[in-house]
């Protein structure tokens, strides 16, 4: 039977994996992501998951011993953040090339320098293009739910690839919440007992992580990313078995408020709380305006998104990072490449908000998503990248 | 110990891959291989023998393995190990499987130390292999006083084999020991450090010997820590007391046969010291000079009973029949013999030239007692509760000092003033630069325990022996740059200089050292021959993480190889073993000379074969006729610039170094 209970972002991803039986957790604490670590740690010592837990002396080792214990077909997770992520970088690469099914629980705070703890997605869009899937999510709850949806789309034959499941840090991962957790035997039926593929076993030897000369390197990256694209294919399914086992219904992007808008607002993570709160009160008022949240960031939804805003005119697209240099932020690249290629037009303009932890309030959602709104008629709209919340 | 029919004729890493012809490090692996003993899977770093035999869509390897990135083969394969025990726990694996990372040098000496370190310090069940394709020295400067059998002496100018009293650590007594080796260590940066009674000057790294008090309810040790790491405060072993039983035996004196003699005064020379002579030696060094050519001996003392008391000595050490002449200020002695007598003692002949030569140190307490008060008698007074000696002779106030500490004397500094050329004063102007100087010292009492037994607290029974004692550090600064030396002692491994116990040279080396070696990021040029660093002791760093197992090994002694990989493979919890793997592209060397080379490497004592199991050294290939180190040298290419003239000592120094590694190895094995 489901039950109710009270844990923040950083326990829930801890109590999932612990749900999921897994085998090897190697990982190094830094904030705000150190609680999974700590209480994973703290389940294993009272006995409660039977893994090994490692140590390691750094992210860039956590990822190596993780990429070495998931080739051995034991089931793996871990966790990191900004710092970690960054150092850990080429090995993020390396679990992806080397098909292992790693799953990470990313509690998103901003890179350095300056040195800033709190929440901005500047890490994991550093990394974006390593090859791992990308799930955001909005509130503990669906940390929850996610991490235990990875496991099973992740150790899929037909997907094999790395899971990364991105939490903002200290709004979500400190915050307590309310969440309904599934039964122990409930998670691990879902989840099952991995069947790796191949895996490094003495009876039939392979040679994983071969050297790659021009004349095989560029199939061998093909059908890694043909894999990536795909799995969005095994997502659906997995989401609709766990619709069964749980009675929560996830897809790979969520809607709200979109029935009879012709503006909406695009964001990832934690704002989209505000966004719809704010969506509520300006529906009152008659301005119907939506919000667009994408829970599979990578690979990048394009069905469902296209889908989803085939009736809004316009767009704003809400960015927690800068992609410094370039012209737009990268989901503004993704959102505008995907509405290009599809022939829409719709008027879309970016707006950077919350580096380094800023609170966005209902009241700049509002004036927002009123931008947005007003764009629907307007001939002309500035495209200026928007920095909202900036002094002076 | 294995034979050749029991090694499997299975490959495991066969053959088809793209390693250089003569390649060390295939011929490793292929031998590794041959140690295993069940299921095994391999964790590689990047590298040569990484790339070569798995270009895709071939493979060498006929067992399971993975590579993943350059820094992180240990890593990985501590993945690797808990993911087989995580799954044999829960029954989804059934065997156990060896875990083996390998790596090159460059993966595993500097990029890839920080995961090696981290699994070693987890103590994951698995082997690291690192296949290897491949000091600095502690000094003081040239004027500190060396203790030896035959007296104090100059570091510079102390011979090989000479015998110097060394500190016997385990019965913390006074030895003997020869001096086995000198070095002469160029300029270099100086540090003081001043105790209560003692001055010394080293280099920062030079290592001293300290009292480690290691808290309350604790004991003390003693420990080598360096001048670097000496705080205020700290305790230094330092020499108290230096007393043999021997008078010192003299020349024999000219005889009237003697060519341009034409009278000779009766003299009795003493053929060796008495206490009597050397108070008379005493007086002559504060008041005395001599004349050998003219024969004359003088004293320039008063009427008084510093007189009275001269005369008398004189009169029982050299006979009644000495012609003397007495003066209003001066006493003189006019004897050939006696002059040359005098003079051949040592102490100098005028007043700033005086100094204390190295056989009074090694004469009894109470003749050393006479001397001073021959010395008190003529130029000392007595102040407070101590005496003062004043000499403008700074050698003769520095050696008293040493002399007075030999003698459990308590002495502070000396204090030195000078005046120049011109300096007036109310009785005359200066004609020259002047200095002179004094030294305060006085007895130390020796506590009656028994009366004041509070006294206990000031004694510290772990050294306070006949001999040595500890004095606390009060301040170490920075001196200058001196040309500086360094002796290496057989036996005990340390001396005493300036009253100072301190170690020789030989602890801080390290093995397998390319020094001077020429590579693409350290060419030898025509400045700089070379890479002038040395490289990190692997074997000692894991050693020093506690592991049950360390050994290095090289492919010419294939049975040794194997059964260390196979030690290696069995003992539970982590194991390191570095082998010696010559690359004929980077050494520049034949490839047919591969495995010659490496029997050369361990014949000249380059790279020595031992192994360390659960805290027990054992050396393995004892090389007791080693090959000079230049047969090893000249098979290799990247050394040719080295046996151009200019550079040839760096040779020497190689070979020096060489055989000071392979000596502090075969110590650690205990068969020094």
């Amino acid at each position: 039977m489901a039950k109710t209970i009270g844990l923040s972002g950083d326990q829930a991803a801890a109590y999932a994996a612990k749900q999921c039986d897994v085998d090897v957790v190697a990982a190094y604490p830094i904030t705000p992501q150190t609680i999974i670590v700590e209480e994973y740690s703290n389940y294993v010592a009272d006995g409660e998951v039977d893994s090994e837990f490692i140590c390691v002396e750094s992210e860039h080792s956590a990822m190596s011993a993780c990429i070495g214990a998931s080739l051995t077909g034991a089931r793996v997770f871990t966790a990191t953040a900004s710092q970690g992520l960054a150092l850990m970088h080429e090995m993020l690469y390396v679990a992806s090339g080397l098909r292992c099914p790693i799953v990470m629980c990313v509690a998103n705070r901003a890179l350095s320098a300056p040195l800033n703890i709190h929440c901005d997605h500047s890490d994991m869009m550093g990394s974006r293009d390593c090859g791992w899937i990308q799930v955001f999510a909005e509130n503990a709850q669906e940390v929850y739910d996610w991490i235990i949806q990875s496991f099973r789309f992740a150790e899929d034959e037909d997907v094999l690839l790395p899971a990364a499941v991105n939490l903002d840090g200290f709004t979500l991962s400190h915050a307590l919440e309310d969440l309904v957790v599934l039964e122990d035997a409930e998670v691990r039926d879902f989840v099952g007992v991995r069947k790796p593929k191949y895996w490094l076993t003495p009876g039939k030897p392979i040679t994983v992580g071969a050297a790659v000369l021009p004349d095989y390197y560029m199939e061998i990256k093909y059908q890694q990313e043909d894999a990536l694209q795909r799995s969005i294919m095994k997502i659906r399914e997995v989401n609709e078995l766990f619709e069964k086992a749980s009675g929560r219904r996830y897809k790979a992007v969520d809607t709200y408020g979109l029935e009879g808008a012709e503006a909406a607002v695009v964001c990832l993570g934690s704002t989209a709380g505000t966004a719809k709160v704010v969506s509520d009160t300006l529906r009152e008022k008659g301005c119907n305006v939506g919000v667009v949240k994408p829970w599979i960031y990578r690979p990048f939804p394009v069905e469902e998104f296209l889908d989803s805003v085939k009736n809004v005119k316009s767009l704003a697209v809400l960015e927690r990072t800068i992609s410094f240099g370039a012209p737009n932020g990268p989901l503004f690249n993704d959102v505008l490449a995907t509405l290009y290629k599809a022939g829409r037009q719709v008027k879309v303009f970016n707006a950077v908000y919350g580096l380094g932890g800023r609170d966005i309030s209902p009241h700049e959602m509002e004036t927002l998503m009123m931008d947005a709104y007003e764009n629907i008629e307007a001939e002309e709209f500035d495209k200026k990248v928007k920095f909202i919340g900036v002094r002076g | 110990m294995v034979t050749l029919k029991e090694l499997s004729v299975e490959e495991l890493f066969g053959p088809g891959h793209r390693m250089c012809a003569g390649c060390g490090p295939a011929i490793t692996a292929r031998m590794m291989t041959k140690a295993f003993r069940g299921p095994t899977v391999i964790s590689q770093a990047t590298g040569c023998l990484e790339i070569s035999p798995t270009i895709y869509p071939h493979t060498s390897w006929d067992i399971p393995w993975v590579h993943t990135a350059f820094e992180n083969a240990a890593a990985t394969a501590s993945g690797m190990e808990a993911g087989y025990k995580a799954l044999r726990r829960k029954g989804l694996v059934k065997e156990h499987v060896d875990v083996i990372a390998v790596g090159g040098d460059g993966g595993t000496f500097d990029i890839g130390i920080q995961a090696l370190s981290g699994a070693l310090e987890r103590g994951h069940d698995m082997v690291y292999l690192c296949y290897d394709n491949e000091a600095y020295m502690n000094c003081l400067p040239g004027d500190t006083l060396v203790m030896t059998e035959s007296g104090v002496k100059r570091i510079d100018e102390i011979q090989l084999g000479e015998r110097l009293y060394t500190f016997n650590k385990d019965s913390n007594t006074l030895a003997v020991s020869r001096c086995s080796g000198l070095f002469d260590n160029g300029v270099r940066p100086v540090y003081e450090i001043v105790t209560l009674h003692h001055l010394i000057r080293s280099t920062p790294n030079h290592p001293y010997l300290v009292v480690n008090r290691r808290g309350r309810g604790r004991g003390r040790e003693l420990r080598w820590r360096m001048l670097s790491e000496l705080r205020v405060g700290d305790g230094i072993v330092v020499l108290k007391r230096l007393a043999r039983g021997e008078a010192f035996k003299f020349f024999s004196p000219v005889t009237r046969n003697h060519y341009k003699v034409h009278r000779l005064n009766e003299v009795k020379i003493p053929t060796q010291s008495s206490p009597e002579l050397l108070e008379y030696l005493g007086l002559y060094v504060g008041d005395g000079w001599v004349r050998p050519r003219k024969g004359e001996v003088g004293f320039a003392i008063t009427e008084g009973s510093t007189r009275k008391r001269l005369l008398e000595l004189h009169k029982r050490l050299f006979g009644e029949d000495t012609l003397e002449r007495l003066d209003e200020y001066y006493v003189y002695f006019n004897s050939v013999n006696l002059a040359r007598f005098i003079h051949s003692l040592g102490f100098g002949r005028g007043a700033k030239s005086k100094t204390i030569p190295s056989w009074v140190f090694t004469l009894t307490e109470d003749e050393k007692e006479a001397f001073v008060e021959g010395l008190l008698l003529s130029d000392g007074y007595r102040y407070g509760k101590s005496y003062r000696y004043v000499s403008s002779s700074q050698d003769l106030l520095k050696r008293l000092r040493l002399l007075l500490q030999t003698m459990n004397y308590r002495v502070g500094k000396i204090t030195w003033q000078t005046a120049k050329k011109g300096k007036k004063f109310p009785h005359r102007t200066l004609l020259k630069d002047t200095g002179c100087g004094f030294l305060c010292f006085s007895k130390k009492r020796s506590w009656n325990l028994e009366k004041d037994w509070s006294q206990y607290r000031y004694q510290d029974p772990l050294i306070e022996t006949d001999n040595f004692t500890v004095e606390a550090v009060r301040r170490v600064e920075y001196v200058g740059n001196l040309r500086t030396y360094d002796l290496r002692v057989e036996k005990d491994h340390n001396f005493i200089a300036e009253g100072v116990v301190v170690h020789n040279t030989g602890i801080q080396r390290s093995g397998a050292t390319p020094h001077g070696a020429s590579t693409t990021t350290s060419p030898a040029g025509s400045k700089i021959p070379g890479k002038p660093e040395w490289k990190k002791d692997l074997a000692g760093i894991c050693i020093a993480h506690g592991i049950p197992y360390v050994a290095t090994a090289t492919i010419a002694y294939w049975n040794d190889f194997l059964t260390k990989m196979r030690k290696a493979i069995e003992v539970e919890g982590p194991a390191v073993v570095h082998v010696l793997a010559p690359c004929p592209l980077g050494w520049r060397s034949e490839p047919k000379d591969t495995i010659k080379l490496s029997r050369l490497a361990v014949q000249t004592r380059y790279f020595p074969l031992y192994e360390y199991e659960n805290g027990q050294y054992r050396l393995n290939i004892k090389v007791s006729k080693p090959q000079p180190l230049e047969e090893f040298l000249k098979l290799q290419g990247r050394f040719r610039h080295l046996f151009k003239p200019e550079f040839r000592k760096e040779i020497e120094e190689l070979q020096r170094f060489v055989n000071l590694n392979y000596e502090r190895v075969a110590k650690l094995c205990g068969e020094a």
